[in-house]
């Protein structure tokens, strides 16, 4: 009975108890919700396109940050800064292209995967060989992000927003609404997504699919700066950044591999229940740290009533 | 990078043009291998540390032509503080190696069963298991100067004012990373919270969410604890100050272990983190002799990897004085056992009949660098105390005087521990001392 | 010409089913047992054994594991590191639960927690597929290793929350923990490792493997002509779940000598992984070869600078070996995305039609 209570009842009387809180923790979720939500983003782009699982999302988010951090160090102002780190990103989307996917077109999904996390070791020797190993403090202030805080008193307590959590959320809105547009107004985006939706029509009506992917690839790097810079300004920049991507991968299970709406909605959800769950019942009954594996687990619940996402392509097997 | 590779490039060259003469110039040496970790996630805190360490024995070699005569070649084996590579190195550096200097807990926890059948002592200054002060037991495991639970109890008594029974009906949390190393000083504050009355808690943090810590921060907000200790490493300590002033939390009520007083890790949160303050057994000296011979024998000598901005950092100079600790090992291993090249053995010996006081600091020219303390046979850490500091926005500053730990609080349950690891490793050797 | 075939008549159908058809297959692996038995262990140092013999057996045996599910039965999995951990965790309470138990029985025992655990992890598969599937198993790997962290039974509540191996022998010889010889553990795990290869080289080829295989190829179809999918799948996780548990005892009890929950992290489904694609799925040879390029490369990586006297800090040469690691892994999968195990059936093929192109 204590136990049904302390389950079932108590972590709502908590959620009452403290309204102010309640809205913290909402915000906090939220904040890492529209985080989620962008670095699946950039699988799904990739996914759609070519079916690649791309495991190197993670550290592509490292290796741009470490790019701007690192060019600014050398004397590069801010303003010049990020174009460059794009400059970058788009060889690297172009070198990615290149040495890799084109020589492994029309393999199964594994080995293309496995190509993915072959990706990864590289970039992380590589960027550790550059760049160093130290902690890199992200240029947040030269990028003109601002880094005070506003402080509500609602139900007489407090909620503090972080400008710079702020900004990252319009940023994030922004840029998920540019690509939107881009996806649905442009011809390059229609190109993008008739080829998620039938490689060899697409092909067959003149689509570049090796333009296609540079583009792709070139998105998800971009994707990975913005990741980057907002991650980088809450702490620092490491290569322990890299699991970020993790994170992105019950997001995907949620909202279904080919959905960009999906991996919004999922990325959303995932940021606000993880928390939710971690504040009133992983910290108080499980001993904490439950947001390593909550996400994971709740996918995989709400995958056994709908195996295909809540938003994904129906599978439809032939025989 | 462009200095990196030509140095690369122009020693690659120049040893193999010495690859053939190399064997006629030989002459006694010591193996020091250390098991670094310049990659990884805690590259960040890694690194300081080592160069520390290196620049210290090159120091030596350049202006005294090593120890007694004896060159020092200090070797990295690199680990990435991953545990794998760590037993690999251990493996591959303990023909010649005179010590072994893991560089993690866990690695140290893999080592630790094997270094009595290897017969090489271990050295890890203020880190591992903190019941290796017990020399009985652990008799080849140093942790000088101070262990993990003398800094948990030490700082207990700095934020009591000296008496733990004014922290009665107080709350302490800990946030600490979720690895044995983070864990290390659960067992004593439980035991000391059961025996002061005041309340415990742990706040995990998983090596994955290191970056991500605003559940952690929320969780504190809610319990507002009257303080936090941390036990952070690497990328976490960035990420819990900046949300420490995110959450508004006081500064003054946040206190660190010495691994969480890395200069590395305050630049971004900077200013807004003033106040913040750790507990350590080092403090840089930026005007000490030491430092000055290391700025002329090696950094202006271009053989510092070590940026001029960072010599005054709290961990490059904790590097220094860890080389120092072992220097001096070395140096009572030669006069004890009137031989130059000293072996694992006698080594192990020197690091059991460290005396490091005042007057020897002086004279190392690293007075008021490092906490004094005095290893037996039976008190393998020597349990010097240790300082507060303070950052100022900028750097750390030297707050207390000198902490010692209430040790009888601390023995029973570290005489208990070292039992109960004796008792499960069974048949555990053990050393008689007098 | 050393692999000429002709004139090896089959004369029954036995002969014809046998496990080695061709007379220098059977040759060629007694040279290779002759080297593992006999060779290696005289000439090996301790570095040896300790960095490159023992950890190549025990990543092959879990590759093994990993290779039957994703190999033969076709389901991906991430999460072979928590099923190792499983294994040892499982072999440790044992241990301690059972103080004079024989260390092998201990570990042929722990195997079956991991195949429970797999098999519950594995009820997913009947309704989710493909890299679906490989996320759902990403749950298992990070929920498991919370678990290995948060419940302090597991580890004897011991403070540090990291196991020790303590000492254990068998017939009177130091099998396990420090006082233990490379040698001893070496043949200790050689023997684990025969054992299991040699069942599992006749399940795969028997009626169950089949099973898998038809599975694997696909999973309507086979489910059409009659298999039964739900015992298929089952029991695909069950055996790899085996197999790598007893893995991950043996990882932790006589390579390892102690482990942390960190230990079982993703890195380590990976690296398994990683062997199982680059000997070739759906072979059990190239569990082997796998093993030897992933875990020899980077021992190599590191010895050649200093062997060759070129003066690289250890840390560039790290950067390095993670590089020239990645970089070949995608190499590999260029030239021969079906693994080693084909490229040797291909130069076997040469070589039984030497002189002759075709």
């Amino acid at each position: 009975m204590e136990f049904l209570h302390s389950i079932l009842v108590k972590p709502f009387a908590d959620m009452i108890g403290a309204p102010d809180f309640l809205l913290q923790v909402l915000w906090e979720g939220l904040v890492s919700g529209v985080l989620y939500a962008l670095i699946a983003l950039g699988f799904v782009l990739i996914y759609k396109s070519s079916r690649i699982f791309n495991f190197a999302q993670g550290i592509m988010v490292v290796f741009a940050a470490l790019s701007l951090v690192g060019l600014h160090e050398k004397g590069v102002p801010a303003w010049l800064a990020v174009p460059l780190t794009l400059v970058i990103m788009l060889g690297l989307a172009i070198a990615i292209e290149r040495v890799v996917l084109r020589p492994l077109v029309n393999q199964p999904d594994i080995i293309l995967f496995m190509a993915t996390i072959g990706i990864t070791l590289f970039l992380i020797g590589f960027g550790e060989l550059i760049f160093g190993g130290e902690n890199k403090v992200m240029i947040t202030e030269q990028l003109g992000i601002p880094t005070g805080s506003f402080a509500f008193e609602p139900f007489g307590g407090f909620v503090s927003i972080e400008q710079k959590d702020l900004t990252a959320v319009i940023g994030a809105v922004l840029l998920v609404a540019g690509l939107l547009l881009f996806l649905n107004k442009s011809s390059m985006g229609r190109a993008i997504r008739a080829l998620g939706d039938d490689h060899q029509a697409a092909l067959s009506v003149g689509i570049s699919l090796s333009m296609i992917w540079v583009v792709v690839w070139f998105i998800a790097g971009v994707i990975a700066l913005a990741t980057g810079i907002v991650w980088g300004a809450r702490a620092d920049v490491s290569f322990a950044l890299e699991v970020i991507a993790y994170k992105a991968l019950p997001v995907l299970m949620l909202g279904g591999l080919e959905s960009v709406l999906g991996a919004i909605v999922g990325g959303l959800a995932i940021g606000l229940l993880e928390k939710l769950f971690e504040i009133y019942w992983g910290q108080p009954l499980l001993g904490g740290n439950t947001e390593t594996w909550f996400a994971f687990v709740f996918a995989l619940v709400i995958l056994l009533f709908r195996p295909q996402g809540l938003f994904g392509e129906k599978i439809i097997e032939r025989v | 990078m462009k200095k990196l590779l030509s140095t690369t490039i122009l020693s690659a060259t120049f040893a193999v043009g010495m690859l053939a003469a190399a064997p006629a110039f030989a002459e006694d040496v010591l193996h020091i291998p250390n098991l670094s970790y310049r990659t990884g996630p805690f590259a960040g805190t890694g690194i300081p540390l080592m160069n520390g360490q290196r620049d210290y024995m090159t120091m030596l070699n350049e202006r005294d032509g090593g120890v007694n005569g004896v060159k020092l070649s200090y070797e990295e084996c690199e680990t990435g503080y991953n545990t794998e590579k760590g037993v690999e190195c251990y493996e591959k550096t303990k023909g010649e190696g005179i010590v072994t200097q893991p560089w993690s807990t866990g690695i140290t926890l893999q080592v630790l069963p094997k270094s009595n059948v290897d017969k090489r002592a271990i050295l890890a200054p203020g880190y591992g298991f903190s019941p290796m002060a017990d020399g009985k037991t652990f008799q080849w495991a140093f942790n000088p100067p101070s262990s993990y639970w003398d800094g948990a109890q030490m700082l207990l008594s700095y934020v009591s004012g000296g008496n733990l029974d004014s922290l009665k009906g107080k709350k302490i949390a800990l946030i600490h990373l979720d690895h044995p190393y983070g864990k290390e000083p659960i067992p004593l504050l439980e035991a000391l919270a059961a025996k002061h009355g005041f309340t415990f808690m742990a706040i995990p943090v998983g090596l994955k969410e290191m970056q991500n810590q605003s559940a952690q921060w929320l969780q504190i907000r809610r319990e507002n604890p009257d303080f936090v200790f941390m036990w952070g490493w690497g990328a976490m300590n960035a990420g819990a100050v900046n949300e420490a002033v995110k959450t508004k939390f006081p500064m003054e009520k946040f206190l660190g272990i010495w691994w969480s007083g890395h200069d590395g890790d305050m630049a971004s949160a900077g200013a807004a983190a003033k106040g913040y303050r750790a507990i350590s057994w080092n403090v840089p000296v930026n005007d000490a002799p030491v430092m000055a011979d290391i700025k002329n024998y090696v950094a202006d000598a271009g053989k510092s990897d070590t940026p001029a901005d960072q010599a005054g950092w709290v961990f490059y100079q904790r590097g220094i004085a860890i080389s120092m600790f072992l220097v001096e090992a070395v140096k009572a291993a030669q006069a004890n056992f009137n031989t130059k090249t000293v072996d694992a053995e006698q080594v192990r010996w020197g690091l059991e009949n460290l005396k490091i006081d005042e007057a020897k600091l002086k004279e190392l020219g690293m007075g008021g660098m490092v906490v004094p303390f005095q290893t037996s046979c039976s008190n393998h850490t020597g349990h010097g105390g240790a300082w507060i500091i303070e950052w100022d926005g900028a750097k750390f500053n030297k707050v207390s005087d000198q902490l010692q730990a209430d040790r009888a609080a601390i023995e029973p349950l570290e005489a208990a521990k070292a039992k109960e690891y004796a008792d499960a490793n069974a048949p555990w050797p053990m050393q008689e001392c007098k | 010409m050393l692999y000429r075939t002709a004139g090896q008549f089959k004369t029954s159908y036995a002969a014809d089913h046998a496990l080695f058809p061709v007379r220098q297959d059977a040759w060629l692996l007694g040279v290779i047992m002759v080297l593992a038995w006999v060779v290696f262990p005289l000439a090996a140092s301790d570095f040896t054994f300790q960095a490159l013999l023992i950890p190549v057996l025990i990543y092959s045996l879990a590759a093994l594991g990993l290779n039957i599910l994703t190999g033969y039965a076709g389901q991906l999995s991430l999460g072979t590191g928590a099923f190792m951990g499983v294994g040892a965790y499982a072999c440790y309470k044992i241990m301690t639960i059972f103080p004079g138990l024989n260390l092998a029985v201990a570990i042929g025992l722990s195997g079956f927690f991991s195949a429970a655990v797999g098999v519950a992890f594995g009820l997913p598969s009947l309704r989710i597929k493909g890299f679906y599937l490989a996320i759902a198993t990403l749950a298992a790997q990070f929920f498991l290793v919370w678990l290995f962290e948060k419940w302090s039974w597991l580890y004897n509540d011991s403070a540090s929350g990291a196991i020790q191996v303590p000492n254990l022998s068998m017939f009177g010889l130091g099998v396990a923990g420090p006082t233990a010889t490379s040698i001893t553990q070496y043949y200790f795990v050689l023997a684990v490792v025969s054992l299991v290869t040699i069942a599992a080289i006749n399940i795969t080829r028997g009626r169950i493997g089949r099973m898998w295989k038809a599975v694997r190829d696909m999973d309507i179809a086979a489910e059409l002509v009659g298999i039964n999918l739900m015992k298929a799948k089952l029991s695909a996780f069950a055996v790899s779940s085996y197999i790598v548990g007893v893995a991950g005892a043996l990882f932790v009890f006589l390579w390892r000598g102690a482990a942390e929950p960190n230990l079982f992290d993703i890195p380590l489904s990976f690296r398994v992984l990683f062997i199982a694609i680059i000997g070739g799925l759906g072979s059990v040879l190239g569990n082997y070869l796998g093993a030897i390029l992933i875990v020899a490369l980077p021992v190599i990586l590191n010895i050649v600078p200093e062997a060759l006297g070129i003066p690289v800090s250890s840390s560039v040469v790290e950067h390095l070996n993670v590089m020239t690691i990645g970089g070949l892994i995608i190499m590999f999968l260029i030239v021969e995305p079906h693994g080693l195990a084909r490229f040797w059936a291909m130069i076997r093929e040469k070589m039984i039609i030497w002189p002759f192109p075709h």
